[in-house]
């Protein structure tokens, strides 16, 4: 379990403080406008930076003092770094059976034949998605019990996008207890994968809620300017104004269905979500 | 520990064309030259080569992901130090080899046995170099590291030279020559063996403080 107490981080005016949990066996999505502080979380996870203030653990284990076994039971997808591109994906097994003990090197290269990387092309002449398939291979081929995974599907197609999505959905189903930390600004990727979602915005944690939640309770409320004069407010949580009056967005769907019929209502969505909670007024 | 070993060995394997061409070099310069040259020259070149690796770690912020790796950042300080003592240890290896195949030619058995021994000094010696840049790479990154490892060496040249200049005329032991007269031969290397080693350890303790405060 990756437990973060008041975790603060300063970055000259950027100031990033969150609390959270990820339980054992689920999927928890961090979700968010660029700079918000998603990478700066899972950098803390990850025991790459130091905390300012707080603590993070995980299994009880301070981040920062995380051993070699430790470090071997997670596995990490970073959006932006990973192994030298002079390398070829031949030296990448040698490097992985020698730094992980259960590294399955069968399922490696079984995967990464099934996806088309190449075993003797060198990682610079990777396109980016094989790049992005070969960051997630990595982190799912050693048994991990924790995925990390910052923005795995960022800059992706919809094909490219689906197949990295189709490896973790077959990871979870192979390994039940595993807990994933996904961060990513692609709302159909949280959505599909995630059981419960962070929104974070400035460095804040604005809202915590299970993906399931905010799908059927959360909705777009969309009224004349007379409308929302009249409109009860007490579960809207968010407003915009738009030339035809205004956009509310609420957390209790069914109240507004009952009691404004008239009124267009449109179901929730992460997008929504991100947009209203961190745009409205 | 034997993994990040693999991963240097590789990127460095990934210059073969350049190691051939250095070893080509050195070849023909052994050839047309008398003396051990190749043997220092190969372990320095092995040395400036593994501490190169520092920058293939750090390059496309490569760092990061290799810290989530299962090891400690101690680990990751100890084996740049040990990649570069195995890499100088090959490298005088071959070096070796090379030197006794041609003197071995020119039938001349007895330079080989007279020199060679005194020529395994020169790893304790050259590893002065790594444990200068190592932790100036590690503090700096490759580019700035390489401007103070200039700046540095050109220092160390200024002051030799000045220090020449100034006290040319007396009689003080700036030769090593005459600095070690007297001395037992077996003493100065002992010395200088402790003293590079000293120079070495107090390295490594800085690079590990270094790699420990650092961010990613």
């Amino acid at each position: 379990m990756v437990i973060i107490d008041n975790l603060a981080k300063n970055y000259g005016g950027f100031r990033l403080n969150v609390s959270m949990e990820i339980p054992n066996g689920t999927v928890t999505g961090i979700i968010g406008k660029n700079g918000a502080g998603k990478t700066t979380i899972i950098k803390a996870i990850l025991g790459l930076i130091r905390p300012d203030e707080g603590h993070v653990t995980i299994n009880g284990i301070e981040s920062t003092a995380l051993s070699g076994a430790d470090k071997a039971g997670i596995g990490v997808a970073l959006s932006d770094s990973g192994f030298s591109r002079y390398l070829d994906l031949k030296d990448v097994i040698c490097i992985l059976k020698k730094m992980y003990p259960t590294f399955d090197e069968d399922f490696f290269r079984k995967s990464c034949a099934a996806q088309g990387l190449a075993l003797d092309k060198k990682l610079k002449d990777y396109s980016t998605g094989m790049h992005a398939k070969l960051r997630v291979l990595t982190a799912i081929s050693h048994k991990a019990d924790l995925l990390i995974m910052d923005e795995p599907t960022a800059g992706l197609d919809v094909e490219a996008r689906n197949e990295i999505l189709d490896m973790l959905r077959q990871y979870l189903s192979d390994n039940e207890n595993c807990s994933i930390l996904l961060t990513s600004h692609i709302s159909s990727d949280i959505e599909s994968l995630c059981d419960d979602i962070y929104l974070i915005n400035d460095g804040k944690i604005i809202l915590h809620e299970d993906t399931d939640t905010v799908l059927s309770n959360y909705a777009i409320l969309k009224v004349n300017e007379d409308d929302y004069e009249t409109l009860d407010k007490s579960y809207i949580l968010s407003t915009k104004k738009e030339n035809f009056g205004y956009v509310c967005f609420t957390n209790e769907k069914q109240f507004y269905v009952d009691n404004y019929p008239d009124i267009i209502i449109e179901n929730g969505k992460i997008d929504d979500l991100i947009l209203m909670m961190t745009g409205g007024k | 520990m034997l993994g990040l070993l693999v991963k240097d060995l590789r990127i460095t394997l990934t210059r073969k064309y350049a190691l051939l061409i250095i070893l080509f070099i050195a070849l023909i310069m052994s050839l047309s030259m008398e003396g051990p040259f190749i043997i220092g020259y190969l372990t320095m070149i092995a040395l400036m080569l593994a501490v190169s690796t520092i920058a293939y770690d750090e390059m496309d912020n490569g760092y990061a992901f290799m810290m989530t790796m299962p090891f400690s950042r101690k680990a990751y300080v100890r084996e740049k130090y040990l990649f570069c003592l195995i890499s100088a240890l090959i490298a005088w290896c071959i070096g070796a080899i090379i030197y006794c195949g041609i003197y071995l030619y020119r039938n001349d058995v007895s330079a080989i046995m007279e020199q060679l021994p005194a020529q395994l000094v020169l790893i304790p010696v050259f590893f002065v170099l790594p444990a200068i840049m190592i932790p100036l790479q590690l503090k700096l990154g490759a580019e700035r590291s390489r401007i103070a490892t200039y700046i540095i060496f050109g220092l160390v040249a200024g002051i030799i030279i000045t220090a020449k200049r100034l006290f040319g005329n007396a009689d003080l032991p700036l030769d090593p020559e005459i600095a070690l007269d007297g001395f037992s031969p077996v003493l100065a290397l002992i010395a200088i063996v402790a003293v590079c080693l000293l120079i070495a350890f107090s390295s490594y303790l800085c690079s590990a403080r270094i790699v420990m405060k650092k961010e990613f």
